[in-house]
């Protein structure tokens, strides 16, 4: 199920646009990333819209006042949060879905990279299973070659001045890019608990993916790189980034109580 | 990646975080499954078999280990290339770490390493060759590294378009070199200098066959071809069904081999017609082997085929149940079978009957 809808699909998209951009798997993927977050557009900005309009809500009298009414009884104040909502006629889960229903294509995303870059004989073998018959197979193995990199190789550039010192120069970019972009499009918020969630993921998040990109292919470590940097120029087209966040390491919390 | 804003407390974010991780983690294939089949070799007395992070050697007649190498366990040592057999009773194996081992057949101990493939490229997955005092190992850098059997010294290498994960078919001083680039390369063996070089237009993944005057080579995508050993030239082209991954295997003028979506062929060597054909249960990744008149092969689902190699009529099958993606090996009357799931590692089986000698699963 989850082969036949999601991932045969993007494999197969994946090694088509290969084909198309003269077999250089690099472009490939930055290409093929920019393309999935097109078709992801109305879900990213229906997730903004409820996002803004979240922000609106918390910043309205009406919520300071349920804030500082209700501040020693949560289970009260979510009872009457709840009730405004439903005043305003907003869904508070509206914001999730269009998440959820991307979550998937992430994933999708992902292991297609993962499979078609196949550098060994399971992979290779595993990958024969999911070629559609008019994907010719003369694109087989794909050139994981890509400017100094092998992209099915975890990334070390190795200067001429210090041969023997592989310097991590991608995994560094994966790490501020994740922390630049978390940092970026944080929503302003002035609930705790969402503010802590947001602290976690920006702090961890590019750890995460940093420890990713040092130990395994660097073909994921520039999927990460242009993921970031293309949600950051979507944001930014929508004029929806916040710049003063990357600044600060606090989470935000710029609505004032 | 910023997935989530969800109004979630502190033990939910951190799951949720421990889960994505998870999943990223599975999504790259950890360092816990296999990435490759094991490789077997055998002197008819003992079972060489390489597989994750160790070679194994196991007695033939009882199936117990005599030995394995390492002796401990070493996290940063992945093997799979099948391990080949010198004169002077070594073992010789290339690992992922990028060195090659050459081990006493004796008693397992190291007693050479070479560390001369490029280190920030890649590492060795096909098996070597020894021609001579020369061991020829093939590495997915994308070079042929020539060495010397006694030392483990450098001789010569010679450089391909993509990656290297077949050993070379030596007859006479000429190497044959297949590529994942899609070339079939002719090399003087002594000098390791190009004699000639051929685009197949698809992968090669394994060993050429010379068999009847010609070089067989199988190709994903672009069927079974036959070649003049001399020049290079293309005499027939059988196409099949799907990449062609194990070398074909030659008898009394018949050429058997499978491909990976499950059909398996016997084609007449001299003009490349097709004599007959069969639909096992599963991906024919392996090269078969053929004893007097019957041709055995292993499929991806688990199945242990025997066949008349005159029609491929049925002899017997036996239903491993586990992935079987190495090339069966005949030692004698005794068919090893690998497999590259979680149960045993070998299997023994009387190549008459199909019936179960022993199996051996490693211990810890």
């Amino acid at each position: 199920m989850w082969d036949t809808l999601i991932q045969n699909p993007m494999i197969n998209v994946l090694l088509w646009v290969y084909a198309v951009l003269g077999h250089n798997f690099g472009l490939a993927i930055i290409v093929f990333t920019a393309l999935i977050r097109l078709v992801t557009l109305p879900l990213t900005l229906q997730q903004q819209r409820s996002t803004q309009r979240m922000q609106e809500l918390q910043q309205s009298k009406k919520w300071q006042e349920l804030q500082k009414k209700h501040k020693d009884d949560k289970q009260k104040l979510q009872q009457e949060q709840l009730k405004l909502y439903q005043e305003v006629g907003f869904n508070p889960l509206s914001g999730c879905l269009p998440t959820i229903i991307q979550l998937p294509i992430i994933f999708g995303l992902y292991g297609a990279i993962i499979r078609a870059l196949a550098s060994t004989p399971i992979q290779l073998f595993e990958l024969s299973k999911h070629i559609y018959p008019f994907i010719s197979s003369s694109l087989i193995p794909l050139n994981s070659q890509f400017l100094y990199m092998n992209l099915s190789q975890p990334e070390r550039l190795f200067l001429p001045f210090i041969p023997t010192v592989g310097i991590p120069l991608l995994t560094v970019l994966v790490v501020i890019s994740t922390y630049i972009q978390n940092k970026l499009m944080t929503p302003a918020t002035a609930d705790g608990q969402s503010a802590q969630m947001t602290q976690i993921m920006s702090l961890y998040m590019p750890l995460l993916l940093g420890y990713f990109a040092y130990t395994l292919a660097s073909g994921l470590a520039l999927y990460f790189v242009a993921s970031n940097l293309l949600a950051v120029a979507q944001y930014a087209a929508f004029g929806k980034v916040n710049w003063r966040n990357v600044l600060t390491l606090r989470s935000p919390s710029s609505v004032k109580k | 990646m910023s997935i989530l804003h969800f109004r979630i407390g502190r033990p939910a974010a951190i799951l949720v975080f421990v889960a994505l991780a998870g999943i990223l983690a599975g999504c790259a294939g950890g360092s816990m499954t296999a990435s490759s089949w094991p490789g077997i070799a055998s002197d008819g007395k003992t079972a060489y078999i390489a597989f994750n992070q160790a070679v194994f050697a196991v007695d033939l007649a009882s199936g117990k280990e005599q030995w394995r190498f390492p002796t401990t366990a070493d996290r940063s040592l992945t093997l799979f290339a099948p391990p080949v057999l010198s004169d002077d009773g070594k073992v010789i194996v290339g690992a992922y770490n990028k060195a090659v081992y050459g081990l006493s057949a004796k008693d397992g101990s190291q007693l050479w390493k070479f560390e001369g493939i490029d280190a920030s490229q890649d590492r060795i997955i096909g098996g070597a060759t020894v021609a001579g005092n020369l061991v020829l190992v093939p590495s997915a850098d994308r070079r042929l590294y020539a060495l010397n059997a006694a030392s483990g010294a450098k001789v010569w290498s010679f450089t391909t378009k993509g990656p290297i994960w077949a050993a070379p078919l030596v007859d006479g001083d000429n190497a044959y070199l297949a590529s994942l680039d899609h070339n079939v390369y002719a090399l003087s063996l002594s000098k390791g200098t190009l004699l000639w070089s051929q685009d197949l237009g698809g992968a090669i993944a394994d060993t050429p066959t010379i068999a009847n005057g010609l070089l067989l080579v199988g190709t994903f995508g672009n069927g079974l071809k036959a070649l003049d050993p001399n020049t290079g030239e293309t005499r027939w082209t059988v196409p099949t069904k799907d990449w062609i991954w194990g070398n074909p295997v030659v008898d009394l003028g018949t050429a058997f081999f499978g491909d990976v979506s499950g059909t398996f062929y016997a084609v007449n060597v001299a003009d490349g017609k097709m004599k007959w054909q069969l639909q096992p249960d599963g991906a024919v990744s392996a090269s078969p082997s053929v004893l007097n008149d019957k041709v055995y092969f292993v499929t991806g689902t688990g199945t242990v085929y025997a066949r008349k190699t005159a029609d491929g009529t049925a002899v017997w099958e036996v239903a491993l149940g586990t992935q079987l993606l190495s090339h069966p090996l005949l030692a004698g009357d005794t068919l090893l079978v690998a497999e590259t799931g979680t149960g045993p590692l070998l299997f023994a089986l009387d190549a008459s009957s199909g019936a179960t000698r022993w199996s051996y699963t490693p211990g810890k």
